[in-house]
């Protein structure tokens, strides 16, 4: 669409009677105004929260609260880090952070491989049943987890995992599966089968295809789908408040409980502190792995 | 660190108890159960065949039964009981439900929500995909909005509670009040109107989604039919309005359908921010309030939700085979 500014059909507008210009200027200041208040309203949040845990707490009681800091000081965030309260405990949210690491590392790579393995098999070897075994794990994508919590729940305590950083990683390789399922078979539907035919001819079987052929084939998909499960899984509070008790909980959990725990003077740097350590993570993923990071998402809700 | 060691531990167990799955299952399908000599070597290969795919996606077959299967069927029958669990009372929780002030309050916000997150987040994600594409530094402004997507609904909540703090040194906005001369006030308490000071979070991390699909359609919108437009001397707004917006209708529609989806969903914004007090209740966090309390209570809400979400996850699984 730039482009369109360069091309001789937008010279011949620019050319006519001058009504138009002023319209055009006004339009243009428009569009600044329209974008400053964007400007406002999606950066300022931002702006804020890293700012002010930057400043040390007397700062923040002077007022300006737009302001830079006068002195940098990551004491909020070693405070955060090792000391904030949680209710009772006051360990900071190092080890929740822990929590979520041991939590999400373990099930992104579960549910990728076994999304891999299904992928595989329901997009290059069809059979009778593909489609609805791909259309139920769909509807595992989709269903809302509030109907599913109670019988988790009891299927964990059966299972003798309730409450336990395990338990909750079953949990998310379980629903993660319909999504890494849907990138990999969306993935591996466009490889001609032809390759496989050949394989076979060569003398490979099912499960050295899919390693020698088909993995190695996979490394972007792969990508998506990490970072996909990655951030979901990090990102998680519903199960992560369901699920786990005192000690095991995900940093959402400890991040919330640190925001509304009522005990002594309320420490803002401290908390936007906390709440930046539990997102860098994710946002560092993103910073770092912007691209697949949006495919993840078309891919997982445009094509969903 | 043992915490470390038990999670690598974790990680070779899960691994490679799912790559040791797959390997021996295929060398016992192949070796002992359909082995492929002697007179039906052919007729066992085929069987082989046949088999293989299941035997793969059992894990994910078991998975799925255990988890979701179960779990909904289980809802639902547990919906039917009392608070216990061991009376059997009908649709009793569900009667009882409705004519109760706070299930109403909820439902009734919920689509509040519904109505305006969606609009609202479609809206600015196409505003600001159409404006940013004119200007030089539009992918930076573009990357910024959309940030808020890589962090979770509480760490967005916990932003927005500053936004929205009483305390003049604090709040944005009761600084903002504070400048003018203003009172401050909370608007998380104000009635009616502090659902939508909630449902701004949910506008403001979703914008980032509806504008970089939108963007990426509008930009997929073939150059003649917008040079045609100029040629025939369509102003900006025109073109916008009949040329692109036409084009781009189909994805408009997921953007909204998805958006929908998730807000019917979400229930982290509303039990950080104000807990549902204030009459700001949602659905999803009306169940919480009941969830190991009421379960018979929850799993009958959990059930409204899921009849609800139902017809927008046919709709989206439907346009999206079509988009497939």
């Amino acid at each position: 669409m730039t482009d369109v500014s360069a091309t001789p059909a937008h010279a011949a507008v620019s050319e006519r009677p001058q009504g138009r210009s002023f319209g055009k200027i006004a339009l243009r200041w428009l569009l600044y105004v329209v974008l400053g208040l964007f400007a406002i309203y999606y950066l300022m949040p931002l702006f804020v929260m890293v700012t002010t845990s930057l400043k040390s707490l007397e700062e923040i009681r002077t007022g300006d609260l737009l302001s830079l800091p006068r002195e940098l000081t990551f004491d909020a965030w070693r405070t955060a880090w090792s000391e904030a309260c949680t209710g009772i405990q006051c360990e900071g949210v190092k080890p929740y952070f822990w929590n979520s690491v041991m939590l999400a590392v373990p099930a992104v790579m579960i549910s990728t491989l076994l999304g891999a393995m299904n992928g595989y098999v329901i997009a290059q070897w069809r059979f009778r049943g593909a489609n609805i075994i791909f259309a139920l794990m769909l509807f595992g994508c989709f269903i809302p987890f509030q109907v599913v919590l109670l019988p988790m729940a009891r299927v964990l305590g059966l299972m003798g995992i309730a409450g336990t950083i395990p338990g909750l990683m079953f949990v998310h390789v379980i629903y993660g599966l319909g999504f890494t399922t849907l990138f990999f078979r969306n993935y591996y539907v466009s490889i001609p089968v032809e390759l496989v035919k050949a394989a076979k001819v060569d003398g490979a079987g099912f499960v050295r295809i899919f390693f020698a052929i088909f993995l190695p084939l996979s490394i972007p998909i792969i990508v998506v789908s990490v970072i996909w499960q990655f951030t979901q899984i990090w990102n998680d509070f519903l199960f992560g408040v369901s699920f786990s008790q005192a000690g095991t909980q995900p940093v959402t959990v400890a991040l919330n409980n640190i925001v509304n725990s009522t005990t002594g003077v309320k420490e803002y740097n401290v908390d936007m502190a906390a709440a930046i350590i539990a997102a860098l993570p994710t946002l560092l993923v993103y910073i770092v792995a912007g691209k697949y990071f949006i495919r993840g998402l078309t891919a997982g809700s445009v094509k969903g | 660190m043992s915490p470390i060691l038990q999670g690598i531990l974790t990680i070779i167990i899960g691994v490679g108890g799912c790559v040791g799955y797959f390997y021996l299952s295929n060398i016992i399908l192949d070796r002992f159960v359909f082995p492929p000599r002697d007179d039906d070597q052919g007729r066992n290969i085929a069987r082989a065949t046949a088999v293989r795919p299941w035997l793969f996606l059992m894990p994910a077959i078991l998975a799925l039964g255990l988890y979701l299967v179960y779990p909904v069927l289980g809802s639902f029958l547990r919906s039917l009981y009392n608070r216990s669990g061991n009376e059997f009372v009908g649709l009793g929780n569900y009667i009882q439900m409705f004519s109760e002030h706070g299930f109403r309050v909820a439902l009734f916000n919920n689509f509040l929500w519904v109505l305006f997150v969606p609009a609202a987040a479609t809206f600015f994600g196409l505003l600001v995909a159409q404006l940013t594409d004119r200007l030089r530094w539009g992918s930076i402004a573009k990357s910024l909005i959309f940030m808020p997507m890589a962090i979770s609904f509480v760490g967005a909540s916990l932003i927005w509670k500053f936004v929205y703090a009483v305390d003049p040194d604090i709040g944005i906005i009761n600084a903002v009040r504070d400048f003018f001369g203003l009172a401050a006030v909370d608007p998380l308490q104000i009635p009616f109107w502090n659902n939508f000071f909630v449902m701004i979070i949910m506008v403001w991390m979703q914008t980032g989604f509806a504008m970089v699909i939108l963007s990426a359609a509008l930009r997929g919108i073939p150059e003649e039919t917008i040079e045609a437009a100029i040629l025939d001397g369509a102003n900006p707004f025109q073109i916008f309005f009949r040329i692109k917006i036409p084009q781009i209708a189909g994805t408009i529609a997921v953007v909204w359908t998805t958006i929908t989806f998730l807000t019917l969903k979400v229930f982290d914004i509303v039990y950080t921010m104000t807990g549902g007090n204030f009459d700001t209740e949602i659905l999803p966090s009306y169940m919480m309030n009941y969830m190991f309390r009421d379960d018979g209570r929850a799993t009958a809400v959990a059930f409204v939700i899921m009849l609800i979400v139902t017809p927008v996850m046919i709709y989206n699984i439907r346009q999206a085979r079509k988009e497939l």
